[in-house]
């Protein structure tokens, strides 16, 4: 078991540099690349900005070097292992250690790109880890409803309408559900953008009643603000798990060892949740592994239609001032974070399925 | 006179699939004696593996259905018993193992979790004796080194110590009745023979009967006492062993006896039964082996009366009009207490099994 | 007892009986009729008649310009004039198609190969000789009409082009997006355009977008694919490795970023959104590449002599077949949900008429909502996807093994 999950961390490296190469040569070989950024920012400038930007350019990316030299010497500025300035990062000393990873800077907000990429994170990851635990249990519990429920109404009927969300548009929902339920034109049950209300920090955490007035608190205030996100982001991921749990707990209920299992005498409840159950997740791990990279790339959607500021938000704005080192940085973290993913599933199966690490 | 052990009368099941209804067992009747071995032979598809998973009651009822008959075990009818009562004969009272030993056994719990699920359920121990009871048993089967092997995983152990361990699983509760569909069908031919051997040694110290469901003759020869012949879904003759392979009465088991290849015998071309084995959508009408019979010489009788078993001599029912005293002969119940003559230890003495 | 042979299978000398005539049937044909016989494929199918005749027929449908103009006892076919090249091979596939599917004698590959090539040449030749016009002056025909010179005008049904911007009928005082009235069924947009007509000409966009980026994915898909699951290896680390990379990161952050880089014509954004979906394909291939290549008829092919090439494409790959019909079917849902969210996001396609972009209108400033133009853009796509993956689903079933019959 050890050696697979060092062997699978192992094969983690190629695939790191493949995502950096990945994204440095999407912009290394564009049309007009760095120049653009520029442009885009020209008007506002005054020469001895231009100057500075232009200087930090040709740092970063030697403009002018052959383009494996820059994209080396981006690689080296960006991972947390590498040559470093003497005095940096750990040890001190030496010239190859450890270093905090520089994504760059921002020119359009001045600012590092690492700090602006750690304020937008915490909301995307939010979000994500509402949503997955909520998906999971919803889509194993309907999944196995319909399974032993097979041909009648529960089954037909959740198909049909698990197929229909499945196909219905997050942007589409996101909007209408947002047009009709937080909008003044309508129902304005829910708010229309944020995270929290504008007043919320001064808010209590929890519910209150002050002078017979009922004030939220932070805590249901937060809660208020992502319902109508949260329901956009789970509601297409239902139809795929739910559908992927109903088959594979088919094919188990009428495999060879849950006959066996009858056949030593255990009741249908026994078979069903001790022993098919356990293999019918097993699908479902590896699902988990694309779960979230999905769920990151629906979050930009989500972000976008109820204004929370995570990294979906961020991603939009960059790309429409062309901030170049944002797009570039945040494509490579969000890989980090989907390729993080993928490792912990694949070692989250191996844990269930002891066939796995004697391959 | 002895009561059966197992006592199967007029079963008939259906399955509605999506075609219409077929029928893959129609009014069959067999019976089995404390510590008999009832050997039930035919070919794929002639309901053998359905009789016996309606003994347990593991027939999923849709698409199946009882349609009639009993099927009597101690005297109490399993089709009447309600399934509470059901799970407690599953396991205890009767035990099955499979033809598959790999996809048999679950491949996520080791293989001392599974049969000390069925110990700690049968015979309500506690844990930590339980296990010592299914380390005794995986000794009693022949796997060395048990204790180890408690905690190992169904993929890591070789094709006949999985169908060992189906078999410690299945006796560990010391079952009455084992059937057993085609257990060795998947194995090499020389753990075929380890296996056989086995099952015959725990028949013999648990006094145990045994329904054995196989396609190979050989196999019958050496372990049946008794053999229910099968042919698409009907009891076509039932004998004692001895007299089946001397003097088989109906066409199909004469058929079967003629196509095996004899030592010796210095022929170019095997005989075969002409045909192939009905569809069960589709049976012919009157006796179902008529299209393949060489026997017939077109009667029309046997086109359209299905024949059912009667006592052709003593003790040996067949179902065929041209079997010889068939139109004098009674339609009694197939029914025989009888273990055969030959003994194990003379086996041994001749020189061993193959 | 011991010439009883262990184990001694029941031989049966005759050859089969089969219970019915075998009918000769490619393989291919018997999955299409068993998934056109299914309820839910054909729902789809109806849908994706209506998009598909749609966009054949979108300039005859939706157009600012009359078909027919008889001014000063002069006829003219203003619409004709400004037919463009790709217009004009559309509406001309139509009578090819039709003539093609009654010559029932030629192959079913005869048929589409002398389709495709009609089609491409037709299409070349139009491409450099036609030239149409390309200034569009929409309200001239509804100026034209008060003057009283017109003594027949026909129409298109919805009598405008989705691009005018009905700038004849400003008024400052009741400012674009209308909702639907019975000038403009389905209302306006923000930049006045009709959305009906927008609606329509989309299902162009939507069709070429969804057909022409799977089948970039597919034959990525299939060539990574292939070489992974049958020379395994160095090559199998290597492709996982690429596998990785393209599940690791978002579908739409790559799209996005590519976005960012790279201009945003048609051509471009289809090639991004097929390049960003080949991995479900490589992965089916590669399974069904893994078990086959073991099989008999592959050894047979390379003992024959056979280059490596026709062995993978002629004779392993129609047996992996399988998987990638449905995969298919699915990617196309998927490729039409990428360019409509790149519109949606304002990164998709400029001027031209994009369902997605409609629906970026439907949010107004504080707070407000145009229902309008969420509700029918919104539905478009929705049962668009939902075709689609309804004929996704029945092939899955029509190739199922359990279910289909033991043919």
């Amino acid at each position: 078991m050890l050696s697979y999950i060092l062997r699978r961390i192992l094969l983690l490296f190629p695939t790191l540099i493949g995502i950096t190469m990945v994204v440095f040569f999407v912009m290394a070989l564009s049309p007009g690349r760095v120049t653009d950024s520029l442009q885009a920012s020209e008007a506002n400038m005054r020469p001895e900005e231009r100057q500075r930007i232009e200087a930090y350019l040709k740092k970063r990316y030697g403009l002018g070097d052959p383009l494996v030299v820059q994209y080396g010497r981006w690689l080296n500025r960006v991972s947390p292992v590498g040559f470093k300035e003497a005095g940096e990062g750990f040890p001190r000393s030496t010239t190859i250690g450890f270093k905090t990873p520089d994504l760059g800077e921002s020119f359009i907000r001045r600012r590092p790109v690492l700090d602006i990429i750690l304020e937008a994170l915490p909301v995307t990851l939010l979000l994500n880890l509402i949503t997955i635990p909520i998906v999971y249990v919803v889509s194993i519990t309907s999944g196995i409803w319909a399974a032993r429920k097979r041909g009648q109404a529960f089954d037909v009927t959740s198909g049909v309408v698990l197929l229909a969300l499945y196909s219905m548009p997050e942007i589409w929902i996101g909007v209408m559900v947002l047009g009709f339920f937080a909008s003044r034109d309508y129902l304005q049950w829910f708010p229309t953008s944020g995270t929290h209300d504008v007043l919320a920090a001064q808010m209590a955490f929890l519910p209150v009643f002050v002078d017979g007035v009922f004030h939220r608190g932070w805590l249901l205030d937060a809660v208020w603000h992502l319902i109508l996100p949260i329901i956009v982001m789970t509601y297409g991921s239902f139809a795929f798990m739910s559908k992927l749990m109903r088959s594979s707990v088919l094919e188990n209920l009428t495999a060879d060892y849950a006959r066996t299992a009858r056949a030593k005498g255990l009741t249908e409840h026994v078979v069903l949740f001790r022993h098919v159950l356990s293999n019918s997740v097993l699908p479902l791990i590896t699902v988990a592994a694309s779960i979230l990279p999905g769920l990151l790339g629906g979050a930009v959607i989500v972000e976008s239609i109820f204004g929370l500021n995570g990294m979906g938000k961020l991603m939009l704005e960059a790309i429409k001032t062309k901030d170049q080192e944002l797009i570039l940085s945040q494509t490579f973290v969000v890989g980090i974070i989907g390729l993080g993913s993928l490792i912990v599933a694949d070692i989250c199966y191996a844990i269930a399925d002891p066939r796995v690490s004697y391959e | 006179m002895p009561q059966p052990l197992l006592d199967i009368r007029d079963l008939n099941i259906a399955f509605n699939t999506a075609r219409g209804p077929i029928r893959p067992v129609r009014d069959v009747s067999m019976s089995i004696f404390p510590g008999q071995t009832l050997a039930v032979v035919g070919e794929s598809g002639c309901g053998k593996s359905v009789t016996a998973l309606s003994v347990l009651r593991l027939i999923p009822t849709p698409p199946g259905e009882y349609l009639g008959g009993q099927i009597l075990f101690e005297g109490r009818d399993l089709l009447k018993l309600p399934e509470r009562d059901m799970r407690s004969v599953r396991g205890r009272d009767i035990a099955m193992i499979f033809q598959e030993p790999m996809t048999s056994l679950n491949p996520v719990y080791t293989i001392g979790d599974q049969i000390a699920e069925a110990v700690i359920l049968h015979q309500k121990v506690g844990t930590k004796k339980a296990y010592k009871i299914v380390e005794e048993s995986l000794c009693d089967v022949g796997i060395a080194d048990p204790h180890r092997r408690l905690g190992e995983y169904p993929h890591q152990l070789s094709g006949g110590m999985r169908q060992r361990v189906m078999i410690a699983m299945a006796l560990s509760c010391k079952p009455k009745l084992l059937i057993a569909d085609e257990p060795t069908t998947a194995l090499d031919v020389t753990i075929q023979a380890q296996i056989l051997e086995l099952l015959r040694k725990l028949q013999k110290e648990n006094g145990m009967a045994v329904m054995l469901i196989t396609h190979d003759l050989g196999v019958v020869a050496e372990n049946a006492d008794t053999v229910a012949v099968m042919y698409a879904s009907r009891v076509v003759e039932y004998a004692k062993v001895e007299d089946l392979f001397d003097r088989p009465q109906h066409p199909y088991t004469e058929g079967l006896f003629r196509s095996i290849p004899k030592l010796g015998s210095g022929v170019d071309r095997l005989d075969t039964i002409s045909g192939t084995v009905p569809n069960p959508a589709k049976f012919p009408a009157g006796c179902k082996f008529h299209p393949r019979c060489v026997r017939m010489n077109g009667d029309a009788k046997c086109a359209t009366v299905e024949p059912v078993v009667r006592e052709v001599e003593p003790r040996h029912w067949a179902a065929c009009h041209h079997a010889a005293g068939y139109e004098n002969a009674a339609g009694t119940t197939p029914v025989l207490d009888y273990k055969r003559q030959v003994t194990l230890d003379v086996l041994d003495a001749a020189g061993g099994v193959m | 007892m011991s010439d009883l042979a262990v184990g001694q299978a029941l031989p049966t000398g005759a050859p089969p009986v089969p219970d019915r005539p075998l009918v000769a049937r490619s393989w291919l044909a018997g999955v299409v009729l068993r998934t056109v016989g299914q309820i839910s494929a054909r729902v789809g199918l109806v849908w994706i008649g209506t998009i598909a005749f749609c966009a054949v027929f979108a300039p005859l449908l939706a157009s600012s310009y009359p078909i027919l103009l008889r001014v000063d006892n002069k006829w003219s076919s203003p619409l004709a004039a400004h037919l463009t090249a790709v217009d004009w091979t559309l509406l001309a596939a139509v009578p090819v198609v039709g003539v093609l599917l009654l010559l029932k004698s030629l192959s079913f590959a005869r048929r589409f190969g002398i389709f495709l090539s009609i089609t491409l040449a037709l299409l070349t030749i139009l491409l450099l000789t036609l030239d149409p016009k390309r200034t569009n002056v929409y309200d001239q025909f509804r100026a034209l009409d008060t003057t009283g010179r017109v003594q027949s005008i026909w129409r298109t049904p919805i009598p405008y082009s989705p691009s005018d911007r009905l700038r004849d009928q400003f008024d400052a005082a009741r400012p674009h997006p209308w909702a639907p009235s019975r000038d403009h069924w389905m209302g306006t947009e923000i930049n006045g355009g009709d959305i009906l007509s927008n609606m329509i000409h989309g299902c162009r966009i939507a069709m070429s977008v969804g057909f022409i980026s799977t089948g970039i994915a597919l034959v990525i898909g299939i060539f990574v694919g292939a070489m992974m699951g049958y020379f395994a290896g160095v090559v199998d680390l290597v492709g996982m490795r690429l596998v990785e990379i393209f599940s690791a990161i978002p579908r739409i952050y790559l799209l996005l970023a590519f976005v960012a880089f790279y201009d945003r014509n048609i051509y471009i954004i289809m090639a991004i959104i097929g390049v960003t979906g080949w991995v479900g394909d490589a992965r089916f291939v590669r399974a069904e590449f893994l078990k086959l290549r073991n099989l008999d008829f592959v050894h047979a092919a390379i003992a024959a002599g056979l280059p490596l090439r026709s062995v993978l494409f002629r004779h392993i790959l129609p047996n992996a077949l399988a998987p990638l019909l449905v995969s298919a079917s699915f990617g196309v849902a998927g490729a039409i949900l990428a360019e409509s969210t790149l519109s949606f996001l304002g990164l998709g396609l400029i001027d031209e008429p994009s369902w997605g972009r409609l629906l970026d209108q439907a949010r107004a400033g504080g707070g407000g909502f145009h229902w309008w133009l969420a509700t029918f853009p919104g539905i478009a796509i929705f049962l668009t996807v939902l075709a689609y993956n309804l004929i996704g689903e029945s092939l899955r079933d029509a190739l199922d093994p359990k279910l289909s019959g033991g043919q």
